[in-house]
């Protein structure tokens, strides 16, 4: 879908637009109550046995919309709004944001997540992306390495700077003219990681293409005083535009791609989501995931392995006042259908950090020596994985 | 130390503590320094475990310092100490997690490299359980022996970030590298290096009218997009939130720089972004010592409360409970000037907030042309 150009896009989708509204009001014009048949996705499910049809694209049943109930009327009211707003940007050929879209008409979406279904039943309905949409979101990627590229006319020329962080592009569609001389492509959940990797010039001496997404931020401290800022850092889910890129490194270049997460349940999903997609995205999971994309580390076992000290392992959360507990969340991936039938050792690491009660995170690898991340454990991780 | 700083009040902002920027072998002097003057008074005849003089970060110790010449007023912190001290019981602790941070800095520097705070964090958790437990003290450690060494984070080893970005009419060369031109680095614009050394010798050009400090990320790559920097000849700069130490400087720089462009500020009406503002406006105490110098005369362009009839009530979202808390923190700063402060009034009187995506209700082109209105107008306070 990335190489297609863009203005044959722009103008399928116009007449998709054009014949999804003639057909409801062909229907009005003959009395007939209009149905509107959103078809279904998801990514996983909790089915154990092997049955499910979780890892085939096909929709799994369609949601049956019709004006008879109310609720519904009012989904496709607002379904019809953002696709006039859509069918505007795409005329104009400009983008918007969901939140720009959200203040177009704020009487009638009453909600942020009105206006985000309405989008995602839109790229259902027209069988496109998000992006096709000319919907965007911010950029949160970061990458370096041995990698030049061209977006937009301008010159990436990450190779220059090798440990030096270049963001992703956002319109991932503009990208061209991919060239690299890297081996593999390591993906780090953390901008932490990412930060310690490009200090200890780890490109310098591994030939490779580093992705993170960027996950500081200033806070506030209230209790004090506003005055009191701390720098903190959040979770590493990725983006959209981090993801696409990736998927195309990986279509352009043919590389192994290596992930290297805390070895928490969060980190596990962030996993995960790289590799089989979200479930909000599910409909889009064929352009957004890698399933090339291997688990580096770290795992439960390596605390064992490389001689982790005991109070870096902190304990797993039993109860927590907002999210799923750490123990909770753990047993909900563990259900997933495709930890049952593959990926067992995957599985097997899971249900290891369950029984031993603890996680950490990949900074405290660095505990004895701060460059034992970049020269011991992950090149040697590499070797084992590219069976050198 | 506390000796000398009242001994030598020969200039006039002799008050106004700094953190420095120093390298590698400068920090470590520095706390051989400190080293020795603790040895020294515990060797002497009478011998006493003295007291860690540290610049007091608290409200009591920031003054308002109100430009006379210039429009740039900035909080700063004065010599007022606050002790850690390892006679008091419930202090003890936390005297001694100074030196514990100061001895594994000093190991870090004396190694030539670089730690991230969280890697800090399990460094110190590893080799003194019994002092720390959590990133907050391990922070707050930091900030203490920033006020104590009077040198930044950076200097003592600790990794900087920043998450600013800059774009528009700029070009920006940094020491032996070649010349960035920002309006060409696509809608993300151009990243701020966290390496304040660099930034500080950045070589800086522009043909730019305006400064205009973003609040969001979402808005600057929009403008970035728009290449709105074009049509209002200007350089747009964001740090995506409240700001880090970094960017503010980048613009500190650019403010003493470029003295002719006025910087205007476009957040959301709300008490965050009003507090946003006046980090960049006033500066901060917060993140230690480091963080106040970087006032800059920052005007504040839009949303504003006169901006709201662009807008529909339905637009208008509630405050939240945060909100209130940053209004409160905000009104009891004296530095709060008064139309900011009824303007503040008004948000919390209202109970509502309006985000700069409300324009869009008027179309996709409208945020380019109320800000060109509005700069033309000279609409900023």
């Amino acid at each position: 879908m990335e190489g297609k150009r863009s203005s044959s896009q722009r103008s399928d989708l116009l007449r998709k637009i054009r014949e999804f509204t003639r057909s409801i009001l062909d229907d009005l014009s003959i009395g007939k109550s209009p149905v509107v048949l959103i078809d279904r996705f998801r990514n996983y499910c909790t089915d154990n046995t092997g049955n499910c049809c979780c890892s085939s694209d096909l929709s799994k049943g369609k949601e049956i919309l019709t004006l008879q109930r109310e609720c519904h009327a009012r989904r496709l009211d607002v379904l019809l709004r953002v696709l006039l707003i859509v069918q505007q940007l795409l005329q104009e050929n400009r983008h918007g944001s969901k939140r720009d879209i959200y203040y177009m008409h704020p009487s009638v979406f009453s909600d942020q997540s009105v206006v985000d279904r309405a989008i995602n039943d839109i790229c259902i309905l027209l069988q496109c992306s998000r992006h096709n949409l000319n919907v965007v979101s911010v950029g949160k990627g970061l990458v370096m390495g041995w990698l030049r590229f061209l977006e937009a006319g301008k010159k990436f020329d990450c190779i220059n700077g090798p440990n030096t962080a270049y963001p992703v592009p956002v319109h991932v569609e503009e990208v061209k003219d991919i060239v690299s001389v890297a081996q593999y492509i390591l993906v780090v959940e953390k901008e932490s990681v990412f930060q310690r990797l490009a200090n200890d010039k780890f490109c310098n001496k591994n030939r490779c293409i580093v992705i993170t997404v960027s996950t500081y931020f200033v806070q506030p401290s209230v209790k004090i005083n506003f005055l009191t800022m701390f720098f903190c850092q959040g979770r590493g889910y990725p983006d959209i535009p981090t993801r696409r890129f990736l998927r195309l490194l990986v279509e352009k270049l043919h590389l192994h791609v290596y992930c290297l997460v805390d070895c928490d349940p969060y980190g596990f999903d962030i996993l995960t989501t790289y590799r089989f997609g979200s479930m909000q995205m599910a409909y889009d999971a064929k352009f957004l995931r890698v399933p090339e994309i291997e688990w580096l580390g770290a795992f439960p076992s390596d605390s064992e392995k490389y001689g982790l000290p005991e109070p870096c392992l902190l304990p797993l959360t039993a109860e927590d006042p907002e999210l799923l507990s750490d123990k909770r969340k753990t047993e909900a991936i563990l259900h997933r259908c495709y930890l049952q039938q593959e990926l067992l050792h995957w599985r097997l690491e899971l249900e290891l950090m369950l029984q031993r009660g603890v996680k950490f995170e990949i900074e405290a690898l660095s505990v004895h020596s701060l460059s034992f991340l970049s020269e011991n454990y992950i090149p040697s991780k590499i070797q084992v994985a590219e069976g050198v | 130390m506390a000796d000398l700083c009242r001994s030598s009040t020969f200039f006039s902002d002799q008050n106004l503590c700094n953190a420095d920027i120093i390298g590698s072998s400068e920090a470590r002097a520095r706390i051989e320094v400190a080293v020795l003057n603790f040895l020294k008074i515990l060797n002497s005849p009478s011998p006493a475990i003295s007291d860690l003089p540290l610049i007091s970060r608290r409200w009591s110790n920031s003054r308002v310092n109100r430009g006379l010449l210039t429009e740039v007023s900035c909080i700063f912190l004065s010599h007022s100490f606050c002790t850690r001290s390892l006679m008091r019981p419930n202090a003890a602790k936390a005297f001694v997690r100074v030196w514990k941070v100061v001895e594994m800095c000093f190991q870090i520097l004396v190694q030539e490299k670089r730690v991230t705070q969280r890697e800090l964090f399990y460094k110190l958790l590893c080799s003194s359980p019994q002092y720390f437990t959590c990133q907050l003290q391990v922070n707050r450690t930091i900030q203490d022996v920033v006020a104590l060494l009077r040198c930044s984070r950076y200097s003592l080893g600790i990794m900087a970030s920043s998450r600013g970005a800059v774009t528009g009419r700029l070009l920006l060369q940094a020491f032996i590298s070649e010349t960035v031109d920002c309006s060409a680095c696509g809608s993300s614009g151009h990243a701020i290096s966290g390496d304040m050394n660099l930034l500080e010798r950045m070589v800086m050009k522009t043909d730019a009218r305006y400064i205009i400090v973003v609040e969001k990320h979402a808005i600057f790559q929009r403008l970035a997009e728009d290449r709105v920097f074009n049509q209002i000849p200007s350089i747009l700069i964001t740090a995506k939130g409240y700001p880090d130490i970094a960017t503010r400087f980048l613009l500190y720089r650019m403010s003493r720089a470029f003295p002719d462009l006025p910087i205007l500020a476009l957040v959301d009406w709300n008490p965050a972004g009003l507090a946003i503002l006046c980090t960049f406006k006033f500066g901060s105490i917060g993140m230690g010592l480091e963080a106040y110098r970087y006032a800059c005369n920052v005007k504040w362009l839009g949303l504003r409360g006169d901006d709201l009839q662009l807008i529909p009530e339905e637009s208008l979202i509630p405050l939240k409970p945060r909100d209130l808390q940053i209004a409160k923190s905000l009104k009891s700063s004296e530095i709060l000037e008064e139309n900011y402060r009824n303007e503040l009034e008004v948000m919390v009187q209202s109970g509502r907030r309006a985000e700069i995506e409300a324009l869009y209700f008027r179309g996709y082109n409208f945020l380019g042309k109320y800000i060109a209105k509005k700069i033309v107008q000279a609409n900023y306070v």
